[in-house]
């Protein structure tokens, strides 16, 4: 039950305070090293990382609340900007390399800034030689007649050139919010006619009844289907299928924690081996588009299916000798029909068909997005699914997922991300370090966050440090941004770190410190594998 | 486990079968609090009560033999009201005739009757499986009830109600 003011606990009203105190912050305090629209950008930034936290309102909120003061503060159309004009005026040449500016161009390090393409200066050092009031003069062999000087430094035009507003609200229909979109739909209608429980039944049949098998096949079906379903629709359904296994234990015996845990570890980890597994990828794989790097749905498997079948072997490993069972057998009797009509066999096509263009992008090119619309319109032209079912996709998924790439797009942009990686000499670290201090921290962060918030977060740091070039010519940007995706995957040491960690331990079955204790081993050897994966296979197959 | 705000109301002239309704539901006590009345005009006072506090009747478990109004009348009545109209009606009861039944089951939309004496398991179960049918049609957050619920029914109905999603 909710209780206090406006039914928000005392820690969700803090985070309210807190966050609106962050949107103000920048202008209490301006940085003098920040341009205006990166203070813009950062009050931005304080605010949703905060509310995203303490979720004084819904993470899914604070995405379409980014959207809105983006477009409000940041964009070529909002109040900020909508009449903005950079105020310039051309040196007036008094003698050989000697010219009059206005005095209010000179900063104090003793340079002018010379307007070069929209969003771009140039900063020139001049000596002063003479003040005269409203003027300058000054000496300088880099000025030239043509140049424009800024007559105020401070404009919040100076380096920033607002995006239209539609760059914002875009992002709501950009190519991988429209490859989820596929996938929601192809997930609703495999709901509505039961074929994500046939294939379980079918899929679970080969791993016959001996529990150690039984795990392992659990664990690989819930990963299977997580993989093209959402992490935590795999794991509610998942449970119905442990129930009855559970309800043929005695009591006291502890291979039911094995059993209920094995569910959200694979559909968690699951969500790591496509691109439309769990929404943590999309943020990355957003990001990386904006830098022309596109990750097909072939290469992305690629990438990360052999670290998901690693992790799921050595999890099930883990699970087995902590909780052994001592039951010789189960009966696994899934009730169950294949449904037989012809809209379940259209569905049945139309799935087929979709993953297997999704899973063979490399062999035929056409992007995943654009096959990801065959599910959207086949679903509804066959009445497959109706109005109501799609009312009922998980709408604010694509917002959460949306508002993410969309804040990427402003700290990028305002060149807030690059401030924030300048006071640290990353270069040093090198790339190893980074790896591991990108991975330990996005492990550390998802385990409290929503794993899309993190990954949102990290990644326009990872994409300022490829930018500005500070780690040099080791950095790989598209192996980090794999890492981050990976990383907030491997978080499941508490019931709030994921939604299958909150259905698992809600059954009641499990034990909060059986949970933690394998969400830390996971995470630990999860760092592991990353680092091995980013060092030997990773560069193999990006290349 | 935290308490809700879903209340079990039992209703019952007789001190010892109320205690024993309650003794029987003992586990479900601690999230769903239970509240009991000795007559149906009691029982009225106790809905207007907790409702007017902002909390909810998941539960009615009556007997129909009750000093004043009848049992099924009270349950047609909390039918028709709409505040107490997704509550889940039980008849517990050894005297209720036929027609008093019948007219329980089409004009209350009974959901379930149960015979004096019953056994604990039974009522426990029913109990349960109400409670769970009244949590899916009505709450929005599940989780909160799998444990001490019916845990398949629950995670069935978040599988195919999708309103948890990841995030």
């Amino acid at each position: 039950m909710k209780s206090g003011v406006l039914g928000l606990t005392p820690i969700q009203i803090t985070g309210l305070f807190l966050g609106i105190f962050g949107l103000i912050l920048p202008f209490l305090l301006p940085l003098e090293t920040l341009s205006t629209a990166g203070q813009l950008g950062m009050g931005i930034f304080l605010m949703a990382a905060v509310f995203w936290m303490f979720e004084p309102i819904p993470i899914y909120a604070t995405s379409m609340l980014v959207i809105f003061l983006q477009i409000i503060l940041l964009s070529a159309q909002g109040p900020v900007y909508m009449d903005a004009e950079l105020p310039v005026s051309e040196p007036v040449a008094l003698e050989e390399e000697t010219w009059q500016i206005p005095s209010s161009a000179l900063q104090e390090d003793g340079t002018v800034l010379v307007a070069k393409e929209p969003g771009e200066t140039e900063s020139v050092r001049v000596n002063v030689i003479d003040r005269n009031g409203q003027h300058v003069i000054v000496q300088s062999d880099e000025l030239s007649q043509d140049h424009e000087i800024v007559t105020d430094p401070g404009h919040r035009l100076v380096d920033y050139e607002p995006n239209s507003y539609t760059d914002y609200i875009g992002t709501l229909a950009n190519p991988i919010i429209i490859l989820f979109l596929g996938g929601f739909m192809l997930a609703r209608a495999s709901v509505k006619y039961n074929l994500d429980k046939n294939l379980t039944r079918y899929l679970l049949g080969p791993f016959g009844t001996r529990p150690r098998f039984i795990v392992l096949g659990l664990m690989l079906v819930t990963a299977a289907l997580s993989a093209f379903m959402s992490n935590t629709a795999t794991a509610a359904m998942m449970v119905t299928v442990i129930l009855p296994i559970i309800a043929q234990l005695p009591p006291e015996d502890r291979f039911k924690f094995g059993l209920a845990l094995s569910i959200p570890i694979a559909a968690n980890v699951g969500g790591i081996t496509t691109p439309i597994g769990t929404p943590p990828n999309a943020i990355v794989i957003a990001a990386l588009s904006d830098y022309g790097i596109d990750i097909s749905f072939t290469d992305w498997i690629i990438v990360a299916a052999p670290l998901v079948v690693v992790m799921l072997v050595i999890a099930w490993f883990l699970l087995l000798t902590l909780f052994p069972p001592s039951v010789e057998r189960f009966n696994l009797d899934m009730k169950g029909k294949l449904n037989v009509s012809p809209k379940a066999i259209g569905l049945y096509v139309i799935f087929g068909a979709t993953v297997l263009l999704w899973i063979t992008e490399n062999q035929h090119g056409i992007p995943s997005s654009m096959v990801a619309f065959l599910p959207v319109a086949a679903l509804v032209t066959g009445r497959i699914l109706n109005k109501e079912d799609i009312q009922k996709l998980p709408w604010e998924v694509l917002w959460l997922m949306a508002g993410g790439i969309s804040l990427g797009i402003g700290m990028d942009k305002t060149g807030l991300a690059v401030w924030m990686i300048s006071g640290f000499d990353w270069g040093a670290m090198g790339y190893i370090t980074l790896i591991i201090a990108f991975s330990v921290v996005a492990i550390a962060m998802s385990n409290f966050l929503s794993n899309t918030v993190t990954a949102t977060l990290l990644m326009p740091l990872v994409i300022s440090l490829h930018t500005s070039g500070v780690m040099g010519e080791d950095f790989n940007l598209l192996i980090t941004g794999i890492v981050i995706a990976v990383a907030c995957s491997l978080a499941m040491a508490l019931p709030i770190s994921t939604p299958p960690n909150a259905i698992a331990m809600s059954t009641g079955i499990i034990r909060t410190k059986d949970m933690a204790k394998m969400g830390v081993i996971i995470g630990v050897i999860g760092l592991l594998i990353i680092l091995a994966y980013a060092v030997f296979y990773w560069p193999l197959v990006t290349n | 486990m935290e308490r809700s705000d879903i209340y079990i109301l039992c209703i019952e002239d007789e001190q010892e079968v109320l205690d024993a309704v309650v003794r029987d539901l003992e586990q479900l006590e601690e999230q769903f609090p239970i509240e009991t009345a000795n007559t149906a005009e009691e029982g009225r006072k106790i809905i207007e009560k907790l409702l007017n506090d902002g909390m909810k009747i998941g539960l009615i478990l009556c007997d129909h033999i009750l000093p004043g109004d009848n049992g099924v009348e009270l349950l047609i009545e909390l039918h028709k009201d709409e505040r107490t109209h997704p509550a889940r009606k039980v008849l517990l009861t050894g005297q209720a005739g036929l027609d008093d039944t019948v007219k329980a089951l089409n004009e209350a939309r009974l959901h379930h009757y149960i015979a004096k004496p019953w056994k604990k398991e039974e009522l426990l179960r029913v109990s349960v499986d109400l409670l769970t049918d009244y949590v899916i049609s009505n709450e929005e957050d599940l989780l909160p009830y799998m444990k001490s619920l019916d845990a398949g029914k629950i995670s069935e109905a978040i599988r195919t109600r999708r309103n948890v999603s990841d995030s």
